[in-house]
């Protein structure tokens, strides 16, 4: 009986390990396959398609999603230092209710924040905000509560008795904050910048309603391009931008060093 | 940076004042106001409008609630993010009960595997499932070939696709709320049951999910408003057959350009959303003070 439960946990262990994997495998196959048809036979593959991305078609897409996402990144890496500030470290008066209103937008669903955007920029008469300006506004709306809630919790796991230490020392406020605190804090701003960088790269619901003709970010290009038809050079841009999103996050850390956070992980 | 070192260098013997403690706060706070707080108001507002009258007007959601097209969308969507809410606990919880209880040095690898696709992009991974499951995809092309089937299987475009590609997209979530979960319970317990002589399938269903039914009902509610507010995924696997009231309010600003009634749509998803945490947290206070008492 024992050994029944355990063989049914192996097998659905496996099972649901394979369904994580599949589309990932089937992807990376499809962007190496001559022809639409999926082949599975190595011998038979090419990059070829990966020749066909050097166009204005996929490029300049992917040029503005790469700014867009380093924009989105350090703005909410600036906003969300600042705001943890006030309400991590400085705890300000009321600072739980400001923490809730820093995350309230959380608690909305994307394509709703998208709609209420579009809609506030068109009825405001503001149509030349659609485009760039309306996509970075919308993706720092999206990214900043993440950003903060990774500052703010780096700042609160922060040992308030350095800064006694230091103001001991004869330290004035602003070294304090140069020399230990954004030193230390260094990797939860790094892995809120990174995951901010993440979101936006990938994001469709919110830039679904915002891009224009000539600006139109990598994910809806692709959308797009899916309804018409299914060639493996869509497969090869979904690979590539895959690996540029690793790059990115290869270069965050080794700038950051987010990992050790990550794995020694506080509570 | 200017703002802090404003304020550092006005120190005062008995503090900041009050202004200035806050002025970092100033940046953030603008944007969000102006990008986010605003326009839903005003979304909210424009729910309650309609272009050829003026004054307050309950119209849209009249015609909303009359309209079977839109409740078949709204109905589409509750069933919709019900099936991934069970398929995403159920598969998840094996994933998350290895990572919980395994010391062996496949642990690093699974836990690769369950949250790397995140990385991936929801656009990669729908369009994965769409070669897979189209008709003239991956497994169609190879039931057809092993003479199982004549005609190629419905698998995309209608919901059952639909529920395959977002509970791919939202199972690594599920792992996660489902694992913390399950770290809570002391190992021991199962320990001393198995010694009592209880067996494992005993085990699993007297102690282990007992224990973690919190987590099980928190990752199904946080898969449920995942799923009911997700657009790609419905968007590319459902096709033009199957809307949801992400993809339909999409359609009313873009094709319809009938503002009202996208802000009538949205405002109905918004407060299914927010019902739908209220419960959760309260279901899931009740079930700690059941379990801790």
């Amino acid at each position: 009986m024992n050994q029944v439960v355990s063989a049914l946990f192996w097998v659905s262990l496996v099972l649901v390990l394979t369904f994580i994997t599949l589309p990932l495998v089937v992807v990376m196959a499809a962007s190496l396959s001559p022809t639409a048809v999926v082949t599975l036979r190595p011998w038979e593959w090419t990059v070829q398609w990966y020749g066909d991305l050097w166009t204005a078609r996929w490029l300049d897409p992917f040029m503005l999603s790469a700014q867009l996402a380093l924009i989105v990144s350090i703005a909410s890496g600036v906003l969300g230092l600042l705001a943890a500030y006030v309400v991590a470290y400085e705890k300000c008066p009321g600072h739980a209710a400001i923490m809730s209103f820093l995350l309230s937008p959380l608690a909305v669903p994307q394509i709703v924040k998208g709609v209420a955007i579009v809609l506030f920029l068109s009825s405001a008469g503001l149509y030349n905000w659609l485009g760039t300006p309306g996509l970075i506004a919308a993706h720092i709306i999206l990214t900043l509560p993440f950003a903060v809630r990774m500052i703010a919790t780096a700042m609160f796991n922060f040992d308030k008795n350095l800064d006694r230490a230091g103001q001991s020392l004869g330290a004035s406020k602003m070294d304090r904050i140069r020399y230990l605190l954004l030193p230390i804090i260094k990797p939860g701003v790094f892995s809120g910048m990174t995951f901010a960088f993440i979101i936006s790269f990938n994001n469709i619901p919110l830039s679904v309603f915002l891009v224009r003709p000539g600006e139109t970010t990598l994910p809806i290009t692709v959308i797009n391009y899916i309804e018409y038809s299914l060639d493996p050079v869509l497969a090869a841009v979904n690979v590539a931008s895959l690996l540029f999103v690793l790059g990115v996050i290869f270069i965050f850390e080794k700038i950051g060093g987010f990992s050790a956070q990550i794995h020694g992980g506080s509570k | 940076m200017s703002v802090l070192a404003l304020k550092a260098d006005k120190r005062r013997p008995h503090g900041p004042s009050r202004v200035q403690q806050f002025l970092p706060l100033f940046p953030p706070s603008l944007i969000l106001l102006l990008f986010f707080a605003i326009p839903m108001g005003m979304m909210v507002g424009l729910s309650f409008q309609q272009s050829d009258a003026s004054g307050l007007t309950l119209a849209s959601y009249e015609r909303f609630f009359s309209d079977q097209f839109t409740l078949m969308g709204m109905a589409r969507t509750v069933v919709m993010s019900g099936l991934v809410a069970i398929c995403v606990t159920i598969m998840a919880y094996p994933v998350a009960y290895f990572l919980a209880r395994s010391k062996s040095r496949w642990r690093a690898l699974v836990f690769a595997l369950a949250i790397a696709p995140e990385l991936a992009g929801v656009v990669l991974r729908t369009y994965g499932w769409l070669i897979i499951l189209e008709n003239q995809g991956f497994i169609n092309n190879a039931l057809i070939w092993l003479g199982v089937i004549a005609e190629p299987l419905p698998l995309a475009k209608n919901m059952f696709g639909v529920v395959v590609g977002l509970t791919h997209v939202i199972l690594p979530f599920g792992i996660l709320s489902l694992l913390t979960s399950l770290q809570g319970v002391d190992p021991n317990l199962e320990k001393s049951a198995q010694i009592l002589g209880a067996s494992r399938a005993s085990v699993i269903r007297h102690i282990v999910v007992p224990l973690t039914v919190p987590g099980i009902v928190s990752s199904m509610l946080l898969a449920f408003t995942m799923s009911a507010s997700a657009y790609a995924t419905p968007a590319i696997l459902g096709g033009a057959g199957f809307k949801v009231l992400a993809t339909m309010i999409y359609e009313q600003v873009l094709f319809y350009i009938d503002w009202s009634f996208a802000a009538v749509m949205a405002n109905v998803l918004l407060v299914m959303m927010l019902i739908v945490a209220l419960i959760g947290t309260r279901l899931e206070a009740r079930l700690h003070q059941k379990l801790h008492t």
